[in-house]
């Protein structure tokens, strides 16, 4: 019989696994690793290195070495913000590519080198070639990133048997060995990328998910882009002269490095030497990095999960305390700021026993063991995370397929001539929880064909189906002729690049056209709104802060102060700026008082 | 039109117990489950679960199966009534909601979030009466359940009113709790 592997395709790491005699078991890469990092590193010319010797490229070579290109799979120009890339990110045809100076790449090739890696590594070790696989993707993926998803896999030559929800596979791999329980969890999966939680009801073998929710743009990278961002601010702090140097790729890219190992001890130190040695000439950068201060950070960031677990938990129906168990996965989770916040909001000790690395490939692997008939009396029931729908008349999106309904699922619509001969009607496909159109994501567009005949005779009934990999098919018949067919939803080039080009253009235009007295009135009202409420802030929880962020911020105010009656609009702008950004700190505390303050009440 | 309660063969009544429910639907997807050449039925076994999950949804379904149509009907003065206060408390959420988001300053916005708690207590109020509405509305299904094997026709017009009601107080159940999330994502 031939094996069908679980893959875990991680913004980070990739792992790989497979059923040996009734049980999970994840496959070490060629290094000897079973977390292979999900990096690819393309030289001018031989083959392309992948994994750990591409992850030791990201200092030397940033703009040759791609990682987390998960966070790009599957996405439009213009709809993710910028991203701090190391590498070039371009568009051209309304799609995505990474340009590394002599060639473009689409994420879902680089992707399929990651999965190339993985399936060669684990022909070696099982001594026997494999070509089907189950692939995980974040439960709030959308169906065009799955659809990359899986295109990725079978670039790589594997038969995408399915593609299955990270914390769906986390839940099948904590649940495996408790097959008789009644039980109802939730999954916390906070990644390097993505953030999910969902909520299911394990019944006998039965895995029932009741509701999903997450950000696909949430997670440790974003907490580690903060962590550089204050390591540039000391050393500024410290060596004022090399400031125009911290902008350099490759010094960068080494500071990413240091921040992030920092990031990982910290979860079970309480301090940290951060040591850059020979950061310009002959000076070398020191800091102390206490936990506390890396939390500080993070929090802010953290808390953007809670509004997701409140969806999921109101989907689901469901009190907190009508949970059994928080189990949590995603390497961020280790953190014990991460810990402590599901404790918060679930309101329990959540439940730590699943390696957080691994449960996603073990539930891959898992889920790999039902489809081939290896697991029996396992049955996942899963659900699609966002709902489904078409654009109406007035820009409104008409929900056909809610979320959170168990996929399969299909849901059909009639559509009708306006006019008599109208011989088309188009259609644009929708992904999202937006009442207008506009806010949510298009998957596409297409057209039905009607015959010509008088006004409101003609009748094509419009199929849309999720299948249980969570992808749309559409499928059209017109009821008079009994014709079907299926339709191409076409995705990506809806959006020409002169079109986004122009769109640029004229927002650049505005731009010109705001310099003017209006900025300055604006950046006026700003400051006066701004300064009393940090004096404000300054007595409510002054108290929790470092006599040193209090003299930073007392100069930021200042600052503003000064610009204010200088007249000079850029100046003022770029100080209240910075008071934003250095008063942070300052708002998270003033919310973790406000919240404190709600739950004392509540009590 | 698929008759989902003899899809997952359980009785045709207005009330249905989440462990009936369940029971038939787990043990009809594990038959399916596995057998390609069946997986067109999955569809409509998921599409009748769903259906019958919900109570609004469900009366639907069977008053269609048994009178031809759900028998629409008006919904109730005092439902009426308290779609007025129901809306009002949306409005005054969206504004205060919308002139909070326009804030760029963190530290504005945290100090408009502690002064939210007016608002919060009337999208607490609103969640409250609507959910006591709904488990009025649920017992009174459970009130129907009898009378309907005395005479489905007597029982046709009531169960028709109740579900539309528990259609509209789903709804705004809903759209009162996506606010409360909104409130607290501010923070």
């Amino acid at each position: 019989m031939a094996d069908i592997v679980g893959i875990d395709l991680g913004t980070t790491n990739s792992l790989i696994g497979v059923m040996d005699s009734g049980f999970p078991i994840l496959i070490a890469d060629r290094e000897g690793s079973r977390l292979t990092p999900s990096v690819v590193y393309l030289p001018e010319s031989g083959d392309p290195a992948v994994g750990a010797p591409a992850d030791r490229m990201r200092a030397l070579v940033p703009e040759r070495t791609l990682y987390s290109v998960k966070r790009l799979i599957g996405r439009r120009p213009g709809e993710s913000e910028k991203e701090d890339f190391p590498f070039a990110v371009t568009s051209q045809n309304g799609r995505m590519f990474l340009d590394i100076g002599d060639r473009l790449l689409n994420p879902e090739e680089v992707s399929s080198l990651v999965l190339k890696k993985l399936k060669a590594d684990a022909e070696v070790s099982l001594g026997r070639s494999i070509n089907r696989a189950v692939i995980t993707v974040p439960a709030y993926f959308n169906d065009l990133q799955r659809q990359a998803t899986k295109r990725a896999g079978e670039l790589a030559g594997f038969t995408v048997e399915r593609i299955i929800n990270e914390p769906t596979a986390a839940a099948l791999a904590y649940g495996l060995d408790r097959l008789r329980d009644r039980s109802r969890i939730a999954v916390y999966d906070l990644g390097g990328g993505t953030f999910d939680i969902s909520i299911l009801e394990l019944s006998e073998g039965i895995f029932r998910v009741l509701s999903t929710n997450g950000n696909t743009r949430l997670g440790g990278d974003d907490i580690d882009r903060e962590l550089v961002r204050l390591l540039k601010e000391r050393i500024i702090g410290r060596y004022p002269e090399v400031r125009p140097e911290l902008d350099d790729r490759l010094f960068l890219a080494r500071v990413r490095e240091i921040a992030h190992a920092a990031k990982l001890r910290l979860s079970t130190e309480d301090i940290v030497q951060v040591e850059i040695p020979f950061l310009s000439g002959n000076r070398s950068f020191s800091y102390t990095l206490t936990r506390q201060e890396l939390e500080a950070i993070a929090r802010p960031i953290i808390r953007r999960t809670r509004s997701h677990c409140l969806r999921s938990l109101d989907d689901a129906k469901l009190d907190p305390r009508a949970l059994d168990e928080v189990i949590l996965v995603g390497g961020v989770t280790r953190m014990p700021i991460v810990r402590q916040f599901c404790a918060e909001v679930f309101q329990r000790l959540p439940n730590i026993t699943q390696n957080p690395d691994e449960a996603v490939a073990v539930g891959a692997t898992i889920q790999a063991g039902i489809l081939s008939g290896e697991v029996q009396n396992v049955l996942l029931l899963d659900v699609t995370p966002l709902s489904l729908g078409i654009e109406t008349f007035g820009g409104l999106m008409n929900v056909l397929i809610p979320r959170n309904s168990t996929i399969p699922c299909k849901a059909g619509e009639m559509f009708t001539n306006a006019v008599t001969n109208q011989t088309s009607m188009q259609i644009v496909v929708l992904q999202g929880e937006r009442e207008l159109a506009k806010d949510n994501w298009e998957l596409g567009r297409f057209n039905i064909e009607f015959e010509p005949v008088l006004k409101g005779i003609a009748r094509v009934g419009v199929q849309f189906e999720i299948d249980a990999d969570g992808i749309l098919h559409v499928l059209a018949r017109d009821t008079r002729t009994g014709r079907e067919k299926v339709v191409e939803v076409s995705s990506a080039v809806d959006v020409s690049d002169d079109a986004v080009e122009k769109m640029i253009a004229e927002s650049l235009d505005h731009a010109f056209e705001d310099m003017s007295e209006r900025v300055w009135t604006e950046a006026v009202l700003k400051s006066n709104e701004l300064l009393p409420a940090v004096r404000s802030a300054l007595t409510l929880v002054g108290d929790q802060i470092s006599p040193e962020d209090r003299q930073k911020i007392e100069g930021l105010v200042l600052e503003v102060e000064t610009a204010l009656k200088s007249h000079d609009s850029h100046r003022l702008k770029k100080a209240n700026a910075e008071l934003d950004e250095g008063t942070q700190h300052l708002a998270t505390l003033l919310i973790d008082r406000a919240m404190t303050e709600a739950a004392r009440r509540k009590k | 039109m698929i008759d989902y309660f003899a899809l997952l063969g359980i009785e045709r009544r207005p009330a249905i117990t989440e462990e009936t429910l369940k029971g038939a639907y787990f043990q009809k997807s594990e038959s399916l489950h596995l057998d390609p050449a069946r997986s067109s039925e999955v569809f409509a076994v998921n599409a009748a679960f769903q259906t019958i999950a919900n109570p609004a949804t469900r009366i639907q379904h069977l008053l269609t199966l048994e009178f031809g149509d759900p028998c629409g009907g008006e919904i109730s003065s005092d439902l009426g009534k308290l779609f007025g206060t129901i809306v009002e408390v949306l409005q005054i959420a969206d504004q205060e909601l919308g002139s909070l988001s326009a804030r760029s300053s963190p530290i504005l916005r945290a100090l408009a979030y502690q002064s939210l708690d007016g608002l919060r207590e009337k999208l607490d109020q609103a969640e409250e009466e609507l959910s006591q509405r709904e488990s009025a509305l649920l017992e009174e299904v459970g009130r129907l359940d009898q009378s309907w094997f005395e005479s489905s026709v007597h029982a046709r017009q009531p169960l028709a009113q109740v579900a539309l009601g528990l259609t509209f107080v789903q709804k705004w159940l809903s759209q009162v709790r996506e606010r409360k999330i909104r409130l607290e994502e501010l923070a």
